[in-house]
């Protein structure tokens, strides 16, 4: 009897507790909470008290100068437009952006805006979550004052403008200026003539170059070196439609040269900005890397000498150039409202205005040449932001197909086996071909 | 006698304690067993983490893909990879761990100091320590290379080496893993009664035949506590791999490649695969521990 009352007890306790955990979990559920969305058509940030519009932007300016630069953007924006507020996530680097946006994609929870590469933008599109900018006011008129370069990296392989400028660059060549003199070498202004400099100057201790192929998850700066003296010798790493070409004769010739240089004792490999940190500890005479690095090569040099720019020498195809840095993608998900203030927040950003100070503060080039004459000064004191930013009109971005990241770092794992481990360029770059055609077939 | 015994079953059957451990059960069961379920479902689909409504069933075929080497790397080629890591750690770990417990065991404040040393590396955060060793271990500016310079040694690029990256980064886990399995054994070692050593000595055995007679007999349990959660922890090893190598120059371990396929290039249901297939493993290869273990008993 004793027994049975107290079995009803508990049971009727445990109703009790679970009605009221139920009742818990429902109220939290329907709840938003202060960070939550509101109306915001389900992104990350929607509309506000008070009649205002909030946007979010994923981004990875969040080291050095790009920090500082990127919020006096959204600074300057918002007090232009009071009644929009720009959420910024900055990043630490672009895996870790890219990794973060496809969680919070994955989770349906996406941001309105978000910096990608174009082959992840290829993916975004594809899977429909993202949605062409092409219908937004003065898209077309605004994308001309572009320089060509830029125009072509906007658009994905069914023509239609998904992406929107943001921190583009090419690459640059820095070098040892005390070095190079007092080797008596000039400034090299073609690929073999950077052979030759580089074997002269790569003596007691100094190794010329060091770079980065990275890795088959991140692909780095050696990479990125590669494909640009492949298109430098007429053969571009990959077609336009994005089917990889490691292994054709400019290709097996590019890597040949970076391993004869290597064999030379002028290129060594290592790991997180090796060119930056041997040109700073006066180890390197060269580092070839992105105009972005500008700030960070500054500091690493100091006092120590003066850091020369110039543009990249040129190959028996002319100049060849790639496009780095990431444009900005929008999202489906955000509300009409959102979009509406989102694409107002790209339009401001790519104003000539916006552009020259955008382009001073952070070291990225501006995207059209109407930004050149409201940065007179700086230009003075950066000459190679104009060099560069004149390549943007025929530098070339990867093609935009979602496979590139992927047979990219096939291409990377090529290029360490050749340079890492000794294994014969050729054979290296038919593994590498081989292994993205794998990928490129869907194998997996 | 008959009071003890009633008291579990009581309690057992009340619906009290079963309230008691709910909130236990549903935080397993949605952190460890709805996740894992769901990773089973994901893997038998061609899954499109950014829109889920795009994924295909296609049953079992991540599974053959795995087993028909078909990616690259393959997973035989991971699987071997976790092979050499997971017998590097589980043979030198425990091992090596003995030395130094049987080393601190005697008492003493130095002898304080010296276990405290011995754990600390063990709660330093393993991401940062990584970067630490990846910069020691830096071919062109790196301090081993600088130390090997000295004796005229030129040292080779450790983690851009088929040869090296996998020694260092298994020298680097023992590093930072051995404090705190020396600690559990110290724990068993001191837990040990003396009386048999000390009857082992009055009949004449000397210090080797009374570690391996006597003391080594009762560390059994330990011993096998350690090598089981060294076996579990060395093939989830991830963060050292990530840091230091991210996979590559023979690096790529079966829990590296889930990561790569699962955030790098989002093949999610293959990632699914390879962690079904890791789950398994592991199940195996503990539960044969405990089966060899109870044999032996």
């Amino acid at each position: 009897m004793s027994n049975n009352t107290t079995r009803r007890r508990s049971v009727k306790l445990l109703t009790a507790v679970a009605a009221l955990g139920l009742v818990g979990v429902t109220a939290a559920c329907g709840s938003t909470g202060s960070g939550g969305s509101s109306g915001g058509g389900g992104t990350k940030a929607g509309s506000n008290g008070g009649g205002k519009t909030t946007i979010t932007f994923m981004e990875a300016m969040s080291s050095g100068a790009l920090k500082p630069a990127m919020q006096a953007q959204v600074a300057a924006f918002e007090k232009k437009n009071p009644n929009i507020v720009v959420n910024l996530e900055p990043y630490a680097d672009y895996g870790t952006l890219t990794a973060k946006l496809k969680a919070a994609t994955s989770a349906g929870d996406p941001p309105t805006l978000a910096q990608v590469y174009s082959s992840d933008a290829a993916a975004f599109a594809s899977s429909k979550v993202i949605m062409p900018l092409d219908s937004f006011p003065n898209e077309a008129s605004t994308a001309s004052t572009f320089y060509k370069g830029i125009q072509n990296d906007l658009k994905l392989s069914d023509g239609k403008t998904w992406m929107w400028p943001f921190a583009k660059s090419t690459v640059i060549m820095y070098y040892n200026t005390a070095m190079l003199k007092s080797a008596g070498q000039p400034v090299p202004t073609t690929w073999d003539q950077f052979a030759t400099v580089a074997k002269a100057v790569s003596t007691k201790g100094v190794t010329a170059i060091s770079i980065d192929p990275g890795s088959s998850s991140a692909p780095a700066g050696g990479t990125a070196w590669f494909e640009i003296l492949c298109q430098a010798n007429g053969t571009p790493a990959w077609t336009a439609d994005g089917k990889p070409q490691f292994d054709s004769p400019a290709a097996v010739k590019a890597l040949t040269y970076l391993v004869d240089l290597k064999k030379a004792g002028a290129l060594a490999i290592g790991s997180n900005y090796p060119g930056q940190i041997a040109l700073g500890a006066q180890k390197g005479a060269f580092d070839i890397s992105s105009v972005a690095s500008y700030y960070y090569n500054s500091a690493a040099v100091g006092k120590k000498f003066v850091m020369g720019t110039a543009a990249l020498p040129t190959g028996p195809s002319g100049p060849a150039n790639q496009l780095a840095g990431g444009n900005v993608v929008m999202f489906a998900k955000a509300s009409k409202a959102q979009q509406d203030a989102a694409w107002k927040f790209l339009s401001f950003m790519t104003t000539p205005a916006q552009q020259a100070a955008w382009s001073t503060a952070s070291g990225y080039l501006p995207v059209t040449s109407q930004a050149l004459p409201l940065m007179s000064s700086f230009l003075k004191s950066h000459p190679y932001q104009k060099f560069a930013a004149e390549s943007l009109e025929w530098a070339q971005d990867t093609p935009p197909y979602a496979s590139v990241s992927e047979t990219q770092g096939d291409l990377a794992l090529g290029l360490q086996a050749a340079l890492g481990n000794g294994k014969d360029p050729a054979a290296a770059l038919k593994t590498a071909q081989a292994n993205a055609m794998k990928h490129m077939n869907g194998a997996q | 006698m008959s009071v003890a015994a009633r008291r579990p079953r009581r309690a057992m059957n009340s619906p009290i304690a079963y309230f008691f451990v709910l909130p236990a059960l549903v935080i397993f069961f949605v952190f460890t067993i709805a996740p894992t379920l769901y990773t089973a479902f994901i893997s038998l689909f061609n899954w499109n983490p950014l829109n889920i409504s795009q994924s295909k069933f296609i049953g079992l075929s991540n599974y053959k893909n795995a087993f028909a080497g078909q990616a690259n790397p393959s997973f035989w080629d991971t699987a071997k990879t976790s092979a050499y890591f997971v017998v590097a750690m589980v043979v030198l770990g425990p091992l090596l761990a003995l030395l130094i417990a049987l080393l601190l065991q005697r008492g003493g404040r130095l002898m304080s100091a010296a276990r405290t040393a011995t754990f600390l590396p063990n709660v330093t955060p393993l991401v940062a320590t990584s970067l630490v060793w990846m910069w020691i271990f830096n071919g062109q500016f790196g301090l081993a290379n600088q130390v090997l310079k000295v004796f005229g040694i030129g040292g080779p690029n450790w983690l851009e080496s088929n040869t090296w990256a996998m020694p260092v980064v298994i020298f680097v886990s023992l590093w930072h893993e051995l404090g705190f399995i020396a600690i559990i054994i110290l724990g068993g070692l001191t837990t040990m009664s003396s009386e048999l050593s000390e009857a082992a000595k009055v009949d004449g055995c000397n210090v080797f035949q009374e570690f391996i007679h006597i003391t080594l007999p009762q560390l059994r349990p330990v011993m096998f506590f350690v090598v089981v959660i060294s076996t579990i922890s060395s093939l989830q090893a991830f963060t050292q791999f990530y840091t230091m190598t991210q996979g590559n120059f023979g690096t790529s371990t079966l829990s590296y490649e889930i990561y790569y396929q699962a955030f790098v290039v989002y093949h999610t249901g293959y990632a699914a695969a390879l962690a079904i297939v890791l789950l398994v493993i592991t199940a195996v290869l503990s539960i044969l521990q405990f089966v060899l273990n109870r044999t032996r008993d």
